[in-house]
Order: C-alpha cells, then sequence, then structure tokens
C-alpha cells in the first residue's frame, strides 16, 4: 500500500480538483450571470432573441441545404422568429451588431 | 479498489467524452419535447413498439431507486444515531451494531417505508413547490457539511495517506475490462446520464433556458465534484486512524462510525458527516422518483397524487428484498449500475443521434438559448463516439468475463428488459397508428 502521494498521484489529484471543481465554479458562475441577463433584458423589452450570431448563420445554411427535410419548417419558423425579434428589441443578448442585424432577412 | 488514480483518470475522461455531452442531448429530448421519457420517445418516433424504449428507461430508473431507497434508509438511521450520541458510548461495537441493524427485517423495512413516504410527500407537491425547494437549500448545505468533515480528515496526522490511496494510479489496472466498466458505470450512476432525470427535468425548462452549460456541463461536473468531495472526506480519516478502506455499506456505516468517537470533537464531525450524506442521498431520491411520476403522469389518466403513490409504491415494493438483503442490494447495484444503466444511455442517445440526427439536433434546439454556443464536434461525439466507447468498454467485459455467472446475467438483463419493454408496449398501443408529432412540445 502506497504511503505517500506519488508525483502522479499530485498530477491526479490536482487535474480532478481542475476538472472538477474550478469549472464547476466558473461554469456556476457564468450561467447564473447569463440568465440573469436573460431575465434582465426580458423584463425590460418583452424578448430576446434565440441564436448567437454563429448559431443562426448555421441554421440558415442547414435550412438551404435541407430543403425537403421534415424540420425544416419548424427551422424557418425559429430562423424567422429570430430574426424578427433583433430587428424589434434595442439590446440584444447576444453580440450582434448593428450591421449584422440590418443584413439579416427573413426566409 | 480499481487502481486508485489510475481509476479517476479512466473515469475523468468518460466523464468528459460521454457523460458531459450526453447530458446535453438528454436535456435537449426533455425541454424540445416538453414530455417525460415515453413521451420524448414517442415524439419522434410515434405510438407502439418504440415507446417500449422509453419504457426501458423507466423500468431502469425504478430499479435503480428500489435499492438505492434503502441506502436513504440506513443513513437516516446511522444520523438519527449520531444525535443520539449512540457511537459514542462506551463499549460500542460498530461493526455488531451495522450487523444487528441490518439484520433486524422490521427496522430495514419498517425504514424503508418511512423514505418512501418522506420521498412521496415532497413529491406531491411537484417540481417548483416540492424538489426545487427542498433541494436548493440541501444542496449547500451538503457542500457545507462535507467541506467541515474533509478539512477536518485532511487536518488530522496521517492523513497523507488516504490521499495516496485514492490518486497514486496503478497503471496496471487500465488494461483491466473490469478497471473500465466500473468506471463507466461510476460515470453514469453519478451523473444521472441515463437514468432519465435529465430528460424529466429538461421536460419543465422554458423555451429561453439554456440546456448545455446548466443542463449539460453543470450537472455532470457539479455531481462528480460531491464526489470528489467525498473523496476527501473519507479516505484521508480513515488512514489517520489506520483503518483499512473498504468500500460500500462497510465504509460508511463501520469503518466511518469507528473513526468519529476518536476525533476531537467527534460528535459534530459524525453528526455533521451522517447529515451532508442524508441531503446527498434524499434529494437524489426526490430526482430520480420524478422520472416515474412525470412519465405515468403524462401516459395514464392518473393525477400527481395518484403517479406519485403508483411509482414510489413500485420502488418499494421492488426494494424490500434490497432492504432486508445487502447482498440482494450488491447484485441489483452490479445489474443495473453496470449494464441497466448503459442500455437506458443506449437508448436515449441512439434516439438523439440517430433518429433525431445530432447534427439536426444541435443546430435548431441544442444552440437555442444557450448560453454557450456548442460547435460541430458534439454531432459525431453523440452520434458514433458515445454509442462506439460504450458497446466497445461493455464488449471488452463480457469477452474478458464470459465464463463469470454475473456477466450473463448482465447480458440478460439487457435483451429482456429490451425485448420485454418494447412487446409490452407494442401490446398496449395495439391499433393505434399514431405518427411522431415531431414538433417542439409534441404538438
Amino acid at each position: 500500500m502506497a504511503e505517500t502521494l506519488t508525483a502522479f498521484g499530485w498530477v491526479v489529484m490536482l487535474s480532478m480538483i481542475i476538472s472538477l471543481w474550478v469549472v464547476t465554479i466558473v461554469a456556476l458562475k457564468k450561467t447564473l450571470s447569463e440568465e440573469d441577463k436573460k431575465a434582465e433584458l426580458i423584463t425590460k423589452q418583452g424578448a430576446i432573441e434565440s441564436y448567437s450570431p454563429r448559431a443562426l448563420s448555421e441554421l440558415r445554411e442547414w435550412i438551404e441545404n435541407h430543403p425537403n427535410d421534415p424540420y425544416r419548417e419548424i427551422a424557418v419558423h425559429r430562423y424567422n422568429e429570430c430574426v424578427e425579434t433583433l430587428k424589434e428589441i434595442d439590446e440584444p443578448f447576444y453580440d450582434w451588431n448593428d450591421s449584422q442585424i440590418s443584413d439579416l432577412e427573413k426566409l | 479498489m480499481n487502481g486508485g488514480g489510475a481509476f479517476l483518470v479512466i473515469y475523468l475522461a468518460l466523464l468528459y467524452l460521454i457523460a458531459v455531452p450526453g447530458l446535453m442531448a438528454e436535456t435537449f429530448l426533455g425541454r424540445y419535447t416538453q414530455s417525460g421519457v415515453i413521451g420524448a420517445f414517442k415524439n419522434f418516433l410515434g405510438e407502439g413498439w418504440s415507446e417500449g424504449l422509453g419504457l426501458v428507461v423507466v423500468i431502469v430508473n425504478i430499479g435503480l431507486m428500489s435499492y438505492y431507497a434503502p441506502v436513504i434508509a440506513w443513513t437516516i438511521y446511522y444520523l438519527a444515531h449520531a444525535v443520539l450520541g449512540t457511537f459514542y458510548q462506551p463499549g460500542f461495537d460498530p461493526t455488531a451494531f451495522w450487523a444487528a441493524f441490518s439484520g433486524s427485517p422490521l427496522l430495514v423495512v419498517g425504514l424503508h417505508t418511512l423514505v418512501a413516504v418522506l420521498v412521496g410527500f415532497v413529491l406531491l407537491f411537484g417540481i417548483s413547490d416540492g424538489i426545487e425547494r427542498v433541494v436548493k437549500w440541501m444542496i449547500p448545505a451538503l457542500v457545507v457539511t462535507l467541506s467541515a468533515v474533509a478539512i477536518k480528515g485532511l487536518t488530522l496526522p496521517g492523513a497523507m495517506e488516504g490521499l495516496a490511496f485514492a490518486f497514486n494510479p496503478e497503471w496496471q489496472y487500465m488494461t483491466d475490462a473490469n478497471t473500465w466498466i466500473a468506471a463507466l458505470g461510476q460515470a453514469l450512476f453519478s451523473t444521472g446520464l441515463g437514468w432519465g432525470i435529465a430528460l424529466t427535468y429538461g421536460s419543465y425548462l422554458g423555451e429561453s433556458d439554456d440546456v448545455p452549460l446548466g443542463g449539460g456541463l453543470i450537472t455532470a461536473v457539479g455531481n462528480t465534484s460531491i464526489g470528489l468531495l467525498a473523496i476527501f472526506t473519507v479516505f484521508p480519516a480513515v488512514f489517520a486512524f489506520g483503518l483499512e478502506p473498504t468500500t460500500g455499506a462497510e465504509l460508511t456505516f463501520v469503518s466511518l462510525v469507528s473513526i468519529f468517537p476518536s476525533m476531537t470533537g467527534g460528535y459534530i464531525w459524525g453528526l455533521l458527516f451522517f447529515l451532508g450524506f442524508l441531503f446527498a442521498t434524499y434529494s437524489s431520491g426526490l430526482g430520480i422518483t420524478e422520472v416515474g411520476v412525470t412519465t405515468v403522469k403524462e401516459e395514464t389518466r392518473l393525477t400527481r397524487t395518484q403517479s406519485v403513490i403508483a411509482v414510489v409504491g413500485a420502488w418499494w415494493l421492488l426494494g424490500i428484498p434490497s432492504a432486508y438483503s445487502s447482498e440482494f442490494l450488491g447484485w441489483m447495484d452490479f445489474m443495473f449500475g453496470n449494464f441497466g444503466l448503459p442500455l437506458a444511455t443506449l437508448m436515449i442517445l441512439i434516439l438523439v443521434g440517430w433518429v433525431i440526427d445530432s447534427k439536426r439536433a444541435r443546430i435548431l434546439d441544442l444552440n437555442h438559448n444557450s448560453d454557450v454556443y456548442i460547435g460541430s464536434y458534439w454531432d459525431p461525439i453523440i452520434k458514433y463516439v458515445i454509442p462506439t466507447v460504450m458497446v466497445f468498454i461493455m464488449g471488452y467485459y463480457f469477452a474478458t468475463n464470459i465464463e463469470d455467472p454475473r456477466a450473463i446475467s448482465g447480458l440478460a438483463l439487457m435483451a429482456g428488459l429490451t425485448i420485454g419493454s418494447v412487446l409490452l408496449m407494442q401490446f398496449i398501443r395495439r391499433g393505434k397508428t399514431n405518427e411522431p408529432a415531431l414538433t417542439p412540445g409534441g404538438d
């Protein structure tokens, strides 16, 4: 039976602490602040956009590449809803800039 | 017991490779369909045999709770004796005390019944007024109590030996199939992946709620963080007092109980430990049982109260043998933890990866209102990597333990559960030809 913590033992222990405790604290801090921001924006302006610039552009690309997909209608609805909201609200939740928003068009 | 740090290295790899993305998939399924386990399968595959795949998850969940409830019962009994100061009486023998308790059918079945009442009572109030109200103070209290005991344990002379036992890797275990199957079982058991809990809680999330960070990463690493805290709580103290590191019930209810009387302020440490342990087990019991309650309420004409009684009654009845015999409990844990849970996980992940298609699920819904963007790396992890890794680990285990009757029983359990559930749902829904709904919320 080992009596002292070996160098590998230290590495495993510290890796566990970083991968679990540190990650949990950082993730909790992020999600709590993001959800607070969402709640604040929804209260202030009634709605927030539902996709980030990267996620919305990926959704558009997917819609264009899958014209016969059974989920296309839902995807188009969600895309248009997000574009509409972005054009209506004053302050977006994600990192959208004015030129990105003005370039958006509903499908 | 499985190579110390080597086990933890495998566990950590499986946590990030399987549990984190898998929990994102499971939570997505619940939020998108706004349904419990069977309803989620029905939403994408229609009524009939396919609902049997959801039923597998519910049966595994009830099977797991049937032997988890007696553990809550033991904790209640030991907490009561920690309060009464029984462990500090002159001549107290923890082994004899455990034997007397576990050998008393009246006590163990009586306390098992008490657990059923306590779990059922909170669930009658629903998610927000029941579970949320209890868990939101129980979890912080659990962290505080276990941290206090861990700090005390780490400051004891000889504590380092406990850390060496837990963290020093014995690399030869890395090639042992038993280590991998145990790490896989632990990764699923400790994070809750495949239990249907994430799916059920996801079904109560609103459209603007985040899934990947809260439902995936925090659920997986947060649950495991408590496990790491438990390592720091238990092993330094066990080694500081020169005890052999045992496992399971013996470690908690015999070894640790013999330590507290020798510690300065042992009454407080013992009380805090069992209080924290009760918070951990009881809050888990609420989440586990809610899976069945939500599903039964959705799929039958029963009210929530009747559904709570039906589900709690089912695991109470099924749990009597586990409450009565710790050997039977160990067998149930081996079967459901190592085979039932991976099977339930595979059902959920195959639905997301292959039926819905992980790329479509991610683009359409996972990144919808998410706090972090999930990239395309997630798609092949759900579709190929997780099923392959899980099937490989289970296959490796079966190949190297082919003559072990427990391996055969595990295989039989997986096959029996799948075939039986599919046939049962096909029989129940005979004559119905409803198509999948596909839309969010199932309507």
